[in-house]
């Protein structure tokens, strides 16, 4: 009995730091994002690690959770959605990490007069995955209040593709200056932060149901 | 030759292990929060247990109906409800086996003209209806308690699970105890009468002619539960999984109450000195009951899907298997009389102790209580080889658990 409750332990230990993992990716990635604008390449580099080590840490969290849960055969009735729960907030941390990335490879030239639509961009999406934390959180702790904490999720990507829509309307309408290469990689660079909240809408969706499965 | 007078009782015992283990463990076993070996080993234990400290409540109220007063008769009786059971649960119709010991011990009555006692009857039948409502009732109560208790207490799932988890376990203990301590008298209750075993005097306890009797019986559904539940877990497991984990363990918690409280005679003299009156002492049907319970869950959760066809097989079955094994009882008791001469019972005097009434010819064998002499001590001895074995693998399993694990890991890194 005491060797199921030390694993019982570690499992909500390892499931609290894997949610830490995301909620301090999608804060780097915020200030790795405006250390690019800013162009301030050292701090953004740094960020850039930072989330590689967090993307690192948290897919090895993922492995060590599912595998814990499969050979003590911890929560046999939701493990299914817990995995695809994890799967799916793994997949925020890696559009993290894979969108930095992309502005250290390909260095996108984001005109000066768009850093105000990006970073909006930016926000709006990061706001919805930092929403989707808590609710995550939640669904151990408090099933009850799942569904309230998660209409921030749908509101923050409504506004993320509102602004992006609006953004890309400025690129490919009035700013007749750009080639149209140019264009669509500002167009890539935009849908690739847009991403983020895709993804944690669709966290939002898989929570929604299992909030619903375990409190009937 | 006394002992294979016994055989159709431990057939009996054998078959509600199957049957009834499913209803203590299946719905743990079947969601895997509980392994099978582990609920086998548990239910075992606990099933011998009740049966052998509170087995003789139920027991003596099946002697009121009708105290079998022939071993040749208890074998014939026990064999018929043990072939109904097994006949009905052929053409999958839910079956008692309570509801077969009754029929049969009727049938017995019937056949040696033995009158019926009514008032022992209606208290018997009156139960069959009220297992499966106070079933719900508790079933409800208990649901309303934990829904409570989770929401407020804001533990985490994995907790809460691990919780359900030893509450399982413990819970399944209880409704081990709790079968064997209601449903032993199924399946020894016919012998007691015709049986007078000398008693076994263990120092610290002394185990009477019943007590020795139901302790074979503990054991015969131990083996059912060993051998063959975990077939049946499979099916009704896999029925029952439907439930949530904490709808599970409270279904399973108020079959034990209801199985309970229909054989405690310390809870049914306690309402009596308080003026209230007493609980019945009488075998109840673990399956209905757990009927009763989910059924119960249902209503509060509002669902309008209830299955009536259910409903119906269980109305069914009240009325088809007493009265096929009553008959079955009385044509085997005809047989057995006539075509192999074997004595199996006559008219009752009243006022006589059971054991004599057939004049003093109730089966008294050293030989038995010799052989349970050195059949506990070689239980416990077997008992305590079985959990250092299981022990033993378990540890093994870990172990190759973790050297797993360090090596994936160490592959990873």
């Amino acid at each position: 009995m005491a060797l199921f409750t030390r694993t019982t332990k570690n499992l909500i230990l390892k499931i609290d730091e894997f949610f830490d993992n995301i909620d301090i990716g999608l804060l780097v990635f915020r200030e790795g994002v405006k250390a690019y604008l800013d162009n301030d390449m050292e701090s953004f580099n740094r960020h850039v690690q930072k989330v590689e080590a967090l993307e690192k840490s948290a897919d090895m969290l993922q492995r060590s959770i599912e595998n814990e849960m499969i050979t003590h055969s911890i929560l046999p009735q939701h493990r299914a959605e817990v995995t695809s729960l994890i799967d799916v907030l793994d997949e925020i941390i890696d559009s993290i990490k894979s969108t930095l990335n992309e502005f250290s490879i390909e260095m996108p030239d984001i005109p000066s007069s768009l850093n105000h639509n990006f970073i909006s961009i930016m926000e709006s999406s990061v706001c919805a995955g930092e929403e989707l934390i808590p609710a995550a959180r939640a669904y151990f702790k408090a099933p009850y209040t799942v569904r309230e904490k998660l209409l921030k999720v749908y509101y923050f990507e409504s506004e993320t593709d509102k602004i992006s829509r609006f953004t890309q309307r400025i690129v490919f309408q009035d700013m007749k200056e750009l080639d149209l290469a140019h264009k669509a990689h500002l167009r890539y660079i935009i849908h690739h932060i847009e991403n983020i909240s895709d993804t944690a809408q669709k966290a939002a969706d898989l929570l929604s149901a299992m909030a619903i499965k375990i409190v009937m | 030759m006394i002992l294979l007078f016994l055989t159709s009782g431990l057939f009996l015992g054998w078959s509600l292990g199957a049957n009834d283990a499913s209803n203590v463990f299946g719905s743990a076993v079947g969601s895997k929060m509980v392994s099978f070996r582990k609920a086998a080993i548990i239910a075992s234990v606990f099933v011998i247990l009740g049966a052998v400290l509170q087995g003789t409540g139920a027991s003596d109220t099946l002697g009121k109906l009708g105290a079998v007063n022939a071993i040749g008769g208890s074998f014939t009786v026990a064999m018929a409800a043990a072939v109904t059971v097994y006949l009905m649960t052929k053409f999958a119709i839910p079956v008692s086996t309570t509801q077969a010991i009754v029929g049969a011990i009727i049938g017995w009555n019937l056949f040696t003209g033995n009158p019926t006692d009514s008032r022992t009857l209606l208290q018997i039948v009156s139960t069959w209806l009220t297992g499966p409502v106070i079933g719900a009732v508790f079933a409800v109560l208990l649901y309303m308690l934990l829904k409570a208790i989770k929401r407020n207490s804001n533990i985490h799932l994995v907790r809460f699970e691990s919780r359900i988890r030893t509450g399982l376990i413990l819970v399944g203990a209880f409704g081990a105890y709790s079968l064997g301590a209601n449903n032993i008298a199924n399946v020894m209750g016919v012998f007691v009468p015709a049986f007078n075993l000398q008693e076994i005097n263990l120092g610290i306890f002394t185990l009477s002619s019943s007590q020795q009797l139901f302790l074979l019986g503990g054991m015969a559904i131990a083996a059912g539960i060993l051998t063959y539940s975990n077939r049946v877990i499979e099916v009704v497991g896999s029925n029952i999984i439907e439930l949530s984990s904490e709808a599970a363990l409270v279904v399973v918690l108020s079959q034990a109450l209801v199985l309970f409280i229909f054989s405690s005679s310390t809870l049914s003299s306690l309402l009596v000195s308080i003026n209230l009156p007493p609980v019945p002492l009488v075998p109840v049907s673990s399956t209905q009951v757990i009927v009763g319970s989910v059924i119960g869950i249902g209503l509060y959760k509002g669902a309008r899907n209830i299955n009536f066809r259910v409903l119906g097989e269980i109305g069914i079955g009240w009325i088809a298997t007493p009265v096929f094994s009553g008959l079955l009882a009385f044509f085997s008791l005809f047989f057995v009389k006539n075509i192999f001469s074997i004595d199996v019972g006559r008219k009752t005097v009243p006022g006589m102790a059971p054991g004599f009434q057939n004049g003093g010819a109730a089966a008294v064998d050293p030989g038995i209580s010799g052989i349970m002499l050195y059949l506990l001590p070689g239980l416990l001895i077997a008992g305590s080889f079985g959990v250092l074995l299981y022990y033993f693998f378990e540890r093994k399993r870990r172990n190759e658990i973790k050297k797993s694990e360090e090596k994936f890991w160490k592959y990873i890194k």
